[in-house]
């Protein structure tokens, strides 16, 4: 209470001396800028966990409700295809860590690398949904009331393949724009954009790019399996 | 291992690890969900998922290593997942479960009893008239 | 009232630069007037100032429409329009005033413009975003302009289903509208809470936040974990109306119960979006204006973060009567009976706060008793509304649309014009009439009232609301209640009046012309540099120590200068 001045400096003297290209004039330090981001991440982050969670409840409760609906809709998913979209977003989770690595450790060619290597596992994964939801479409699955597949005519079967649509339908838009952004990420990095200096963008796209695996990671045994 | 920032950098060993963890468990997963476990189908399934995401949480976005507050927030988000399911649940699995209380409203009950009062005064033998009465049995299922 | 908001850039003339900005190129709307810098603007104070205006504008139209009901309601039967355009109308009134006015209006204006301030710090702490946040509201509210024209928006603002699946293709706009407006709630809530975390000011730690901070940040949680949820809800409908995938359609095989659920998992916090920041202006306004720290700092602050989280399990006491099983309706009114106990905690420590003060009875201070009063009162309807029993009598009439307005008109809106008077010599510069800002708020608290206290009691008798036709035995409340309506919108074009001549005429105001005690009154000048601050501040003491604001900082000198406006303020205060 001494000296309550409204004259203290402890922070913007530091902060003019070093002030590297990509920190903000209102951040104090490259670290509080990082943490901020960071943090605005993860709040990202878990409003799609509840966007996601509305779908999970209204499975749920239709399991609830009509579990046999479940058994004989899942027949209809071909779990091979599922267990191999599976499998190459967990390699595209793993590509995307490993891209960080590269960035943290100034290994900026490798960093192009795996970046571009994520985005076309991304693209195996929606061409195989493609071939998924065609069939389904050949079939005379759709959504809702358009339902007109004459070997599951059990009441309730529509509601779970609406169910299937919407999940996998907004887990895929999900999945462009991830694509979307690493491609772009990609490309500032072959620009030289990032190193183990500044490598705030990757680091979250990653993390935006784990929760879609997260999502999928449920929606694989939910859809196909059980 | 830290980087310049100090920021925690995740060895590529133990990625390379919990990638080979990851695709351990989606095989097993596969699998499991041919046998027929009866009731445990869907637990054994959503076990294996969780453990699965909780990897990816803990390693691939390097919440262990991360600041308490990104994995507060993280927590939280869960948290209210879990409150949405379970308050909606509550609703919608026990949905109808006043279906089995009598149809006899609070004035059928005082009518009855007062037709009750009137003949435990007047003619005692006929009360048995009442009670064959199927509208105040209840019972509607 | 708040209207006059739109006003205040140009309430700025060129040549009043602020001696408060020494050195520089002026305050905040000085130093750049032309409108790209505004529209393009990521200052938080002109993002904050641009919500202002387009929320006080949402509030004015929808605050016609609901004269315009009240209008209908005068007599029995038609009246100035036909059954069709008042379901229209009240829809729309709901729709406006939640989606457009009291979601964004205390965290989009006054939040925006004051919480860095209040942290001590140049901006939030993702000022694009903040500008994106804007824009994305803005577009919802195009679209809800839209839903109007392409007509029918008779769902009521809570679009209930299988109704919204069926009626008119204006719920297709609503819903994309909600859904983009929705987006904008959640950009400012996670801004918030990172600028929080991450951009206070030295010294500045969390039992120093101002309870404003507090509520807000209670507010921003609540934002992002409960409006993700909307979003999902109404992209469902959306979709249910264009392919009907029948989860929320029975037709289909779906449940429109569920849709319930999810409609509410997010509209009941939304509730607390709508109050909890009218808490964090009332701290402030008692506070200051008792001149007296605030009593039980720290129950005030966490009772608005248990308000937050506890506003989570309580969804369901809208749907006593839906159907939903009993064992629910029983927890949820259980639950619902503890959120009383964090609002009554806030309560009783305001009026401690009062207690051996020394009480001003300036225009904000009026508006904080108001909201003392009407809260409680619609904080007690609420409960009772909550009781199972008593809520099959009461559900769906008058009662409830009493309550909740005297929650959200009697709490948010009365605490928004609280804080607009308090803040307004800071956003302008000058101070506006106190003797009409008085006759302005007695009007506003009289016709509240009349208004809303004759539907509480024709709600016991049975009124069912959204009724475009009653029986004769209601005319005399009714009549009571549209009366009222005038003179509440009387009391709030008196405010837009006066304060748009308070942009021109009024008074110049000091740097701290109430003596408060937190940073955007001690460490800025007159209005705010464009950075808010010259140099970070160092804080030393608590929020709401005003004896050291007065001895240390005199009139509040502005960044610790001491070229500042010093003079006594006397006459601003008198004023």
């Amino acid at each position: 209470m001494a000296n309550p001045t409204a004259t203290a400096t402890t922070h913007d003297a530091s902060a003019s001396q070093h002030h590297p290209p990509h920190l903000k004039h209102y951040f104090v330090s490259s670290e509080q800028q990082f943490d901020a981001a960071k943090l605005g991440m993860w709040l990202f982050l878990i409003t799609e966990i509840l966007l996601f969670s509305g779908m999970f409840v209204a499975y749920t409760v239709y399991r609830v409700w009509y579990p046999e609906v479940f058994t004989i809709g899942a027949t209809e998913l071909n779990p091979w295809l599922g267990g191999l979209n599976t499998l190459v977003l967990l390699g595209s989770s793993l590509t995307v860590a490993l891209a960080i690595h590269a960035a943290q450790t100034d290994k900026r060619r490798t960093l192009v690398r795996y970046l571009v290597i994520t985005v076309l596992l991304a693209g195996v994964f929606m061409v195989v949904k493609y071939f998924e939801y065609t069939h389904k479409f050949h079939l005379g699955i759709f959504p809702g009331a358009a339902f007109s597949y004459a070997e599951m005519s059990q009441p309730y079967v529509p509601i779970f393949f609406s169910i299937y649509f919407v999940m996998t339908g907004i887990h895929g838009v999900h999945v462009l724009i991830g694509m979307g952004v690493l491609s772009w990420l990609a490309w500032r990095a072959h620009k030289g954009h990032f190193g183990s200096e500044y490598y705030t963008p990757v680091e979250l796209t990653g993390l935006y790019w784990h929760l879609v695996d997260i999502i999928w990671i449920f929606l694989f045994p939910l859809l196909y399996l059980i | 291992m830290k980087a310049q920032h100090g920021h925690h950098v995740t060895p590529k060993k133990t990625l390379i690890k919990v990638f080979a963890v990851l695709v351990v468990l989606t095989i097993v997963t596969a699998l499991t969900a041919q046998l027929d476990l009866g009731g445990l189908d869907v637990p054994l399934a959503l076990a294996i998922a969780s453990t699965k995401a909780g990897l990816v949480v803990l390693f691939f976005m390097a919440l262990k290593y991360d600041n308490k507050v990104n994995a507060l927030v993280f927590a939280l988000g869960v948290t209210f997942v879990a409150i949405f399911l379970t308050f909606t649940l509550f609703d919608t699995a026990f949905r109808g479960d006043l279906g089995n209380v009598g149809s006899e409203t609070i004035s059928d009950i005082e009518r009855r009893e007062s037709m009750l009062r009137d003949r435990a005064a007047g003619v005692p033998e006929s009360t048995e008239g009442t009670a064959s009465d199927p509208s105040i049995e209840g019972g509607e299922e | 009232m708040a209207e006059a908001k739109h006003q205040k850039p140009k309430a700025a003339p060129a040549g009043d630069e602020g001696h408060s900005d020494h050195g520089d190129h002026g305050d905040y709307i000085t130093h750049d007037t032309s409108i790209k810098s505004w529209l393009l603007s990521v200052d938080h104070k002109r993002i904050g100032i641009m919500y202002g205006i387009t929320t006080a504008l949402a509030f004015l139209v929808a605050g016609v429409f609901a004269l315009l009901v009240r209008a209908e309601l005068f007599m029995p039967g038609e009246t100035i329009m036909t059954a069709d355009t008042y379901n229209q109308m009240f829809s729309l009134h709901g729709i406006i005033m939640v989606f457009g006015f009291i979601i964004p209006a205390i965290p989009g204006f006054l939040g925006n413009f004051l919480l860095p301030i209040q942290l001590g710090a140049k901006d939030v702490a993702f000022p694009r975003l903040n500008l994106t946040s804007y824009y994305f509201y803005l577009i919802g509210v195009i679209l809800i302009v839209v839903a109007m024209v392409v007509g029918s928006v008779d769902t009521g603002w809570t679009f209930y289903t299988p109704y919204s699946a069926r009626t008119g293709p204006a719920v297709l706009f609503l819903t994309m509208a909600v859904f983009i407006a929705g987006f904008a709630s959640i950009f400012t809530g996670l801004n918030f809470i990172v600028t929080i975390h991450k951009m206070r000011a030295p010294g500045l730690t969390w039992n120093r936040l101002p309870l404003f901070v507090w509520s807000i940040y209670a507010t921003s949680i609540v934002q992002v974990l409960a409006t993700p949820v909307l979003g999902i809800t109404v992209l469902l409908l959306f979709l249910e109306r264009l392919m009907g995938i029948g989860i929320f359609d029975p037709a289909l095989g779906g449940d429109p119960i569920l849709f319930q659920h999810f409609f509410w998992f997010y509209s009941h916090p939304a509730v607390y979006i709508m109050i909890l920041p009218g808490f964090g202006i009332i701290s402030e306004l008692i506070g200051t204006f008792s001149r007296q720290r605030i009593f039980g700092y720290t129950a005030i602050a966490l009772s608005s973060v248990a308000i937050a989280m506890l506003g989570f399990l309580v969804w369901g006491h809208h749907m006593f009567v839906s159907g939903q099983s009993a064992i629910s309706s029983i927890i949820f009114s259980l639950i619902t009976y503890l959120i009383g106990i964090p609002s009554g905690i806030k309560i009783f420590n305001w009026i401690a706060t009062m207690y051996k003060g020394s009480v001003s009875f300036k225009t904000p201070m009026l508006y904080a008793l108001s909201f003392l009063v009407l809260f409680t009162i619609g904080g007690v309807t609420g409960i009772m509304v909550g009781v199972l029993a008593v809520d099959i009598h009461l559900h769906d009439t008058y009662y409830v649309v009493g309550h909740f307005h005297y929650v959200m008109m009697g709490g948010t809106v009365i605490a928004l014009l609280g804080g607009l008077h308090y803040w307004w010599p800071k956003i302008t510069g000058r101070m506006y009439n106190e003797r009409l800002a008085q006759i302005a708020a007695g009007l506003i608290f009289v016709g509240f009232n009349l208004t809303f206290f004759s539907q509480l009691v024709l709600g016991t008798r049975g009124m069912p609301r959204r009724y475009y036709d009653y029986i004769d035995e209601y005319t005399f409340l009714h009549q009571l209640s549209t009366v009222g309506s005038w003179v509440l919108g009387m009391g709030l074009f008196l405010v837009l009046g006066y304060m748009l001549v308070s942009m021109f005429r009024g008074e110049k105001a000091s740097a701290n012309p109430w003596h408060a005690a937190t940073l955007e009154w001690t460490h800025t000048g007159r209005r705010p540099s464009p950075h808010n601050f010259h140099r970070t501040p160092l804080v030393t003491h608590g929020p709401y120590d005003y004896y050291l604001a007065g001895e240390v900082f005199g009139d509040g000198v502005g960044n610790g200068s001491p070229v500042g406006d010093t003079a006594p303020s006397e006459e601003a205060r008198s004023h």
